[in-house]
């Protein structure tokens, strides 16, 4: 099956600064796709250009097969975009802005209404839809924001940092919407410079920096990736023996072993899911006492650094516009 | 901003509307003033758009129309005719007070030129919204606004009939003459009866004038907006 999205050397500059180089990726029809990276990475560019906001300095993108530049009516037919900073537009209540943003969408005056109330009570909005949008919280008006793309449930949502200022309890909820409305065919790119969003989200992550896209795939085998990223901590009752070292050392998965205290041993390895039942049963043949074992996967944060060199904090702090 | 506009409009007619006429050799020159005022007032309010796309853009609610499921043609008519229906409601008033000074003589005439000012505020506000949008630069639009006002308004029959106009320079009768200020002016009066300083005999040619400008600002000022929009200039 055709990609919905393909960027092809999707470009955009401002004077001397590339916001976005050469960007070449494709999203596939129900997906949620992460485009992870710190400010700056060209992220919030990339979804202005794809919404047809912003036109490309060069390269184009095809969204449902027609491209941005030169059917930019068709492309946005297609879309819904919920902004990084939320657009409360000229109307005042959370009411009048989701409901001018459904009637805009097309939406028939009785679903309409349906749909203004159910959405704003699943956000927990609607106690509040009559009170002026600029004495709400910034939370709450970036649930205002994500609701236009829930009421609209387009054909693609283009949601950037839904959460931002969103409580834990809010963000779990707006995530499962996000995937409700996934399963329901609607396919997501969704901005963040959360990793844990990002990681329990997307069904593909493409991590972006400095306006390049540095790698795209699972969250999971971009963190299998990163050779010996995962780590498994034996802590024995007595010091191991060299023999147990060695038949550890043997795995193919491990990359490395360090002793880190006389009786506990630090093991960098691979798919530590796999490896470990095969430690496990070596530690028993051998009758090794071991008082714990802790297991720790790489997180995209590493897998951030892995490609840039940076911790997602450093990068933020580096980063541009 | 209402207020404010409103103890204007009614201090001009009251004090330099009621004195002036006593010091102007035009007959009937106070009924005169107050309907080229209503059309000023009108003119002002509805090239106030313009700033509003500055303070979109700087909020950002610039991106979110622009990624509406709407065409741009749409966007700019929209925009343009809530510019020229808002210019009205908050005329609106001013002008029924105008209409109290200055009464209405032929219903039917009236309603032609109150659709022929409908045309010309919904001109306007897309003359202001496709300038905002081409110059990019508040600061600029603002200066210009101010060149535009004095020069429109102020060449224009709104204040003075357009025989007076040719004689003080035939330069600024010329561009009073392809005014849409004097259109908009010209077909109130004729509206509301005012007939003795009329610049045009036959209203078709104002009414013309004033389709002619509303076409321009409407479709032409698309495609501009296209070009300077989509590019992220205005970023």
């Amino acid at each position: 099956m055709a990609p919905i999205i393909r960027m092809v050397n999707l470009t955009k500059k401002f004077g001397d600064f590339t916001a976005v180089d050469h960007l070449n990726l494709e999203v596939e029809e129900g997906e949620i796709l992460g485009l992870l990276g710190p400010n700056g990475a060209g992220k919030t560019t990339t979804i202005l250009m794809l919404a047809t906001v912003i036109r490309p300095t060069e390269g184009t993108a095809y969204v449902g097969g027609y491209d941005v530049r030169k059917n930019p009516d068709r492309v946005r037919e297609l879309l819904g975009v919920a902004f990084q900073e939320p657009k409360m537009l000229w109307v005042s209540t959370p009411w009048d802005v989701v409901n001018w943003h459904a009637k805009v969408c097309g939406l028939p005056t009785q679903e309409r209404k349906r749909r203004v109330r159910e959405v704003l009570e699943a956000l927990d909005m609607w106690d509040y839809r009559h009170r002026s949008v600029h004495a709400l919280s910034g939370g709450m008006r970036k649930r205002v924001e994500i609701a236009k793309v829930l009421i609209q449930r387009p054909k693609i949502a283009i949601v950037d940092e839904p959460t931002a200022q969103i409580d834990v309890v809010g963000k779990h909820k707006i995530w499962r919407m996000l995937r409700e409305l996934c399963d329901e065919g609607t396919t997501i790119i969704l901005a963040t410079n959360e990793l844990y969003e990002a990681d329990v989200l997307s069904d593909r992550v493409g991590i972006m920096h400095r306006g390049k896209l540095l790698v795209c795939d699972t969250p999971q085998k971009l963190k299998d990736s990163i050779v010996g990223g995962d780590i498994v901590e034996i802590q024995f009752e007595a010091e191991p023996s060299p023999k147990i070292v060695e038949e550890l050392g043997q795995f193919k998965e491990v990359v490395k072993i360090i002793k880190t205290m006389a009786s506990t041993l630090r093991l960098y390895l691979n798919r530590v899911e796999e490896v470990v039942p095969k430690i496990m049963s070596t530690l028993m043949r051998e009758g090794a006492a071991v008082s714990s074992i802790r297991m720790s996967e790489p997180s995209l944060d590493d897998v951030f650094a892995h490609y840039t060199g940076l911790t997602l904090e450093e990068a933020q702090k580096g980063g541009g516009g | 901003m209402v207020i404010m506009r409103a103890i204007w409009f009614v201090s001009q007619i009251a004090f330099f509307g009621l004195i002036a006429s006593r010091m102007v050799a035009v007959e009937d020159y106070f009924r005169y003033y107050v309907g080229g005022l209503s059309v000023m007032t009108l003119y002002s309010a509805a090239i106030f758009i313009g700033f509003d796309i500055y303070e979109e853009a700087e909020h950002g609610v610039f991106e979110y129309l622009l990624s509406l499921p709407v065409t741009r043609r749409e966007l700019v008519l929209g925009r343009s005719i809530g510019g020229g229906l808002r210019a009205f409601i908050y005329v609106g008033p001013l002008m029924c007070i105008s209409l109290y000074v200055i009464g209405i003589a032929n219903p039917t005439n009236f309603l032609l030129a109150l659709f022929s000012l409908f045309l010309f505020a919904f001109g306007i506000s897309g003359m202001s919204i496709t300038l905002a949008v081409v110059i990019k630069s508040s600061d600029r639009f603002d200066i210009l606004m101010g060149v535009l006002d004095a020069l429109i308004v102020r060449l224009s029959t709104a204040m003075y009939p357009l025989s007076f106009v040719r004689e003080a320079n035939p330069i600024y009768g010329w561009v009073a003459n392809f005014n849409p200020v004097t259109y908009a002016a010209d077909l109130f009066r004729w509206g509301t009866g005012i007939e003795s300083f009329l610049s045009f005999e036959n209203p078709l040619l104002p009414l013309l004038g004033i389709v002619l400008f509303f076409a321009f600002f409407m479709f032409v000022g698309i495609v501009l907006y296209d070009k300077s929009i989509e590019g992220g200039g205005w970023q």
